[in-house]
C-alpha cells in the first residue's frame, strides 16, 4: 500500500513481478538494474538459492519524480514462482499497489502460465482485491524463441476477461519492452493514486505543498 | 493499515520523530525505523548512514514474515520480538501493531536488554499515533493531467560497438 510523507515529500508504491518458474522475473529486474541511472535507484538485493533460483524474492528501489515535486519510490519486488514457495508469494504480494505477471511464451509453459495466473488471483482474493481493480499489466516473455505460442493464443488463455489487461511482447534477457511494461503499470498505478485523492468530508485535509508545523498552528488559531 | 492510504503530515511526522527520538535517547541505540509490514518506510530516526534503510525494510518485513510462520508451528500468532546478533552491530525487530514492525539497530554501547525493555513502550505510542492517522483520500490533489505522459523510466539507448 501507498504511503505519503509530507515531511520527507515522498509517496511509495510496491510493484510485484508474478509469474511462472523462470519465466524471466528476476531477469527483468537485473536490466532495469543494469540500465537505469544509478542516481535514480538503489541496490538490486536477491535472496536466491545457489542454483541462482529466486528463494524469497528479488527487492528493487527506483526513485522518480512524477507528482508536484514529490519523489516517487517504486519498490520492484519478484516472487519465488516454484509452485511450493505460494507462502512466500503471499508474503511479498502484501500491501502491493502494482503487477506485473510475467508469462513464458513457450508452448510447453501454457499450463504453467495460466496457474501462476490462477494463484495470483487466488492470494490477491486472500487479501479481498481482485485483479481488475489491480494496476497489472502482462509480459508475454521470451519471444526470441523459436518454440512460442502465437500472441493470439495467449492473449486468449491469459487475457480473456471482461476487462482487458495492457499486454507487451518483451525478451527479458535484451531488454526489449522491459521498461514499457514497467512505465505502462506505473501509468496506470499514478492514475489510480489520483483518482483516490478526495478527502472525506468528515476529516481536513492536509496541504499538498509542506508548511512549517509553526505557520500551521497559526493559521489554524481562532482569530 | 486497512482502510485506505496513510498520509504522514508534517505534524504526524514531527510526533513520530519525538517518539522515537526518546526512545532512542533512552535505549541508547544508533538508529531505529517504522515500517509496515509490506516494507514501506514509514518513518526512521538516528544516524542514517548505517544502512540503506529502504533495503532493511525490505528484508526485515520478509524476515518477520517468515518467522511468523515459525512461530505458527508452535502455536504461537507471531513471536513480538526478533534479535539478530552480530560482531558489533545488532538488530531488534518488535512488533508495532498487526500492520507495523519497529527495527532498532544498535552497537556496543548499549544492550539488547535495554532495547526490548524501551521498545515496548516506545512501540506502544508509535502504534497509538499511527492509530490515529488520517485514512481514506490522500488528500494529495492532482489530476491525470499532472502526471507526466513521457515515460517515467527511460532505457537509454546503448551505444554502438564501434
Amino acid at each position: 500500500m501507498s504511503i505519503i510523507n509530507y515531511a520527507s515529500r515522498e509517496i511509495q508504491f510496491k510493484i510485484v513481478y508474478y509469474g511462472p518458474a523462470l519465466c524471466g522475473k528476476t531477469t527483468n529486474l537485473s536490466y532495469i538494474h543494469q540500465r537505469i541511472n544509478p542516481r535514480n535507484r538503489g541496490d538490486l538485493v536477491s535472496l536466491a538459492t545457489a542454483a541462482d533460483r529466486t528463494l524469497f524474492f528479488d527487492f528493487l528501489p527506483l526513485n522518480a519524480v512524477v507528482i508536484k515535486g514529490f519523489v516517487t519510490k517504486f519498490q520492484l519486488y519478484t516472487v519465488p514462482g516454484q509452485v511450493i514457495y505460494n507462502a512466500t508469494r503471499q508474503l511479498v504480494l502484501r500491501s502491493v499497489d502494482g503487477l506485473v505477471f510475467v508469462a513464458d511464451s513457450q508452448w510447453e509453459k501454457m499450463e504453467e502460465n495460466v496457474e501462476s495466473f490462477k494463484n495470483l488471483e487466488e492470494n490477491l482474493a486472500k487479501q479481498n482485491i481482485s485483479v481488475d481493480d489491480m494496476p497489472c499489466v502482462l509480459q508475454y516473455n521470451k519471444r526470441d524463441l523459436p518454440n512460442i505460442a502465437p500472441v493470439n493464443y495467449m492473449e486468449y488463455v491469459l487475457n480473456n476477461r471482461k476487462k482487458r489487461l495492457q499486454s507487451f511482447e518483451v525478451i527479458s534477457s535484451t531488454g526489449q519492452n522491459v521498461f514499457a511494461a514497467l512505465n505502462a503499470v506505473s501509468q496506470i498505478l499514478l492514475h489510480k493514486f489520483s483518482k483516490q485523492s478526495d478527502v472525506p468530508q468528515s476529516v481536513a485535509a492536509p496541504v499538498a505543498i509542506p508548511v512549517e508545523p509553526r505557520m500551521a498552528q497559526k493559521q489554524s488559531a481562532p482569530a | 493499515m486497512n482502510g485506505g492510504i496513510p498520509v504522514l503530515t508534517i505534524n504526524d511526522v514531527a510526533n513520530l520523530d519525538g517518539l522515537l527520538a526518546d526512545f532512542l535517547k533512552k535505549a541508547e541505540a544508533e538508529m531505529t525505523v517504522v515500517i509496515d509490514r509490506g516494507g514501506n518506510v514509514i518513518s526512521q530516526y538516528g544516524d542514517q548512514r548505517l544502512m540503506d534503510v529502504t533495503i532493511i525494510a525490505a528484508l526485515a518485513a520478509g524476515s518477520f514474515a517468515a518467522t511468523c510462520e515459525l512461530a505458527r508451528r508452535i502455536g504461537e500468532v507471531e513471536f513480538n520480538a526478533l534479535y539478530h546478533q552480530g560482531n558489533g552491530n545488532h538488530m531488534f525487530m518488535n512488533s508495532v501493531d498487526e500492520d507495523t514492525i519497529m527495527i532498532t539497530v544498535f552497537g556496543s554501547r548499549t544492550t539488547v536488554g535495554l532495547v526490548r525493555f524501551y521498545s515496548t513502550a516506545a512501540a506502544q505510542s508509535v502504534a497509538k499515533l499511527l492509530k490515529s492517522l488520517q485514512r481514506g483520500g490522500h488528500g494529495l490533489h492532482f489530476s491525470a493531467d499532472d502526471i507526466s505522459a513521457a515515460p517515467i523510466f527511460t532505457d537509454p539507448p546503448t551505444v554502438a560497438a564501434k
